[in-house]
């Protein structure tokens, strides 16, 4: 058996119109947009995509929509995340029978759920699809349980279709514990950052990314992962810095006490003409005063000006 | 004189006589074994050497025993981190007065301080000495801890010339960039120090070195760690990190308690924890034993003094 790599993993932002429904035109442009700036998979809807804000059947359209747009050109990962196993679990298989190439799961929202719940949790998911199967360490603030590596040693136990682990916890402890430790049973287990802290994650012995920047700066993501693949981890980080200073950014603007981003992502998406709408509610979008702010910290982004402007 | 700070630097353990008294003859030879085992620098009393649990006396008796030890042959810096900041003030300028080469300290813990009052706190301590000063980030989930953010860094950086650098315990991405690339930036040379043992992440990306718990253990893992790092030898760099992370699992299980029971089979006895920390069971240390002999420990690093 061939093993899925995803490499470089745009995720996008899920766009709304103004009363609130899914923008499917500005998702369609969103979708050329990615495949033309260096996406080698897609993810959705991640929390970048407010996978939280949309309903059940919401998101299923959202993925059919995209692997019919895909049409195969590249792979495409679906994230099924839920406070109930059932729920996720249907959606695991849903997201099979529609053609998606992975499944990308995380602890489940809300509960706080012990650890033994959450490994039979994600056990259950694991199992009702023959897909290759990545948990995602989620930011450990919006959903509410950290993956542990305790758990995560344990789903290599237990699920043969596990590939990999998704990391947004950007811990050195968590990802050197976990690789270095499942590599032992699984040689091929992944590590890939679920943002764009590639350098780190990859010199620990990661590989691939998942990107919710790209959206924005989709040109300095893609020198940074290849430089990183190539093991060029000094010629990395002045790119590094750069777009941790974009991240730094987005995460600051907004009203989000969870500093999730969302407000910011999709404020500056329409400062480089690719408008995809403001967050759905409770998220708010951001206010004058920090859209001024806002603006200003975009503007003292040098590298922002060799990206691509509009669709 | 400019000090430079690089490589896995080494934070000796405070041995301890049997009734749990503080070991000054133990400590001379605990501080003379790093350095003669190719440690770059001497840092204590951090939470490896129990100093919360000594009295502030003891902890400037220690810190006159390692100056005189290391006797310049590599710098030392001297933790002054109290609960309380007259302590902090009263050790820092003490740490001056004997001579050590620069001090790391904290606001008071315990209190979850704003970052104002970290920066109040830092500036206080930081104009009270001439020493070059290194502040300890120190965030936990949740908000709690002591953290330092880049905004509060970039201020601490204009107001303090002396202020020359970070010990990093986030062991964070995002974190430690938001920290690097603003400090590093505007400080050239601002050395920023993983606290500890998990440097191969930040390696690349400007940190100048890591303080050390394993060292007391396995030297020579640490030193051959860091020179794979400078040889941009990855692959070499990330199993030696590998390594260092699997004894960290080990010792940080009621630290530095395992570490201390870890030290008697390597020929280096330093004596008991002082509670409320436990002191490692003979079940324990003969669990660690299995562990370093499969490790490959007991067999390549050095026995004895």
């Amino acid at each position: 058996m061939t093993i899925f790599k995803p490499g470089l993993v745009h995720a996008p932002v899920t766009p709304f119109r103004a009363d609130q429904s899914i923008d499917y035109d500005a998702f369609a442009r969103l979708i050329e947009f990615h495949l033309g700036n260096g996406a080698d998979a897609l993810a959705l809807p991640m929390p970048e995509g407010e996978d939280m804000s949309l309903t059940d059947p919401e998101k299923r359209e959202l993925l059919e929509f995209a692997i019919g747009r895909v049409n195969g050109r590249v792979p495409v990962i679906a994230h099924v995340s839920d406070a109930g196993t059932a729920l996720a679990v249907a959606r695991a298989v849903h997201a099979e029978k529609a053609g998606a190439a992975a499944i990308v799961s995380h602890p489940p929202y809300f509960w706080h759920p012990k650890p033994a719940m959450v490994v039979e949790h994600l056990t259950q998911i694991g199992r009702a699809v023959g897909l290759p199967l990545f948990i995602f360490n989620p930011p450990v603030e919006s959903a509410g349980t950290p993956l542990t590596s305790e758990t995560a040693l344990e789903l290599v136990e237990r699920l043969p279709n596990l590939a990999g682990v998704v990391d947004s916890s950007f811990d050195w402890v968590f990802m050197a514990e976990v690789i270095s430790n499942a590599r032992r049973t699984r040689p091929e287990f992944q590590l890939l950052p679920g943002a764009e802290f590639i350098v780190s994650a990859t010199v620990l012995g990661g590989g691939g990314a998942f990107s919710p920047l790209s959206g924005i700066a989709p040109r300095l993501v893609r020198r940074l992962y290849e430089l990183c693949e190539g093991e060029k981890f000094i010629e990395a980080r002045p790119l590094q810095e750069k777009i941790a200073a974009l991240n730094h950014a987005v995460k600051e603007a907004g009203a989000s006490g969870l500093k999730d981003g969302l407000a910011g992502i999709k404020a500056a998406m329409t400062l480089m003409g690719r408008a995809c709408g403001v967050p759905r509610p409770p998220v708010r979008a951001l206010d004058q005063a920090g859209r001024t702010k806002f603006v200003a910290a975009i503007a003292g982004i040098a590298f922002l000006k060799d990206e691509p402007q509009g669709w | 004189m400019a000090i430079t700070l690089k490589g896995v630097m080494q934070a000796p353990v405070t041995p301890l006589k049997d009734d749990f008294s503080f070991d000054g003859k133990g400590f001379e030879k605990m501080v003379d074994f790093h350095v003669r085992n190719g440690a770059p620098a001497i840092a204590w009393p951090h939470h490896k050497a129990e100093s919360l649990n000594l009295t502030i006396a003891e902890r400037k008796l220690g810190a006159e025993i390692a100056v005189k030890t290391a006797a310049k042959r590599v710098p030392v810096s001297i933790f002054v981190g109290t609960l309380s900041e007259e302590d902090s003030l009263d050790l820092a300028r003490h740490a001056q007065k004997i001579g050590a080469d620069l001090i790391l300290t904290i606001s008071p813990y315990c209190r979850r301080p704003a970052q104002e009052e970290i920066y109040d706190s830092i500036v206080r301590i930081g104009t009270n000495t001439d020493l070059p000063l290194l502040t300890y980030n120190s965030p936990w989930r949740n908000g709690e801890g002591v953290e330092f953010t880049s905004e509060l860094t970039a201020r601490l950086i204009e107001r303090l010339p002396n202020y020359i650098g970070m010990k990093d315990a986030s062991f964070h991405s995002q974190k430690f960039l938001d920290i690097s690339r603003v400090a590093l930036n505007m400080r050239p040379g601002f050395s920023i120090i993983i606290g500890v043992e998990h440097l191969l992440a930040a390696y690349p990306l400007g940190a100048c070195g890591s303080f050390s718990s394993s060292g007391a253990i396995a030297p020579n893992l640490c030193n051959r760690f860091f020179a794979a790092l400078v040889a941009n030898d990855w692959a070499a760099a990330r199993e030696c990190q590998y390594k260092i992370s699997r004894l960290w699992r080990l010792f940080k299980e009621q630290y530095p308690s395992s570490l201390k029971g870890a030290m008697i089979m390597m020929g280096r006895p330093v004596g008991p924890t002082r509670p409320p920390l436990p002191t490692a069971t003979k079940e324990r240390i003969e669990f660690l034993r299995e562990q370093l002999d499969q490790l490959g420990i007991l067999q390549t690093e050095p026995q004895g003094w």
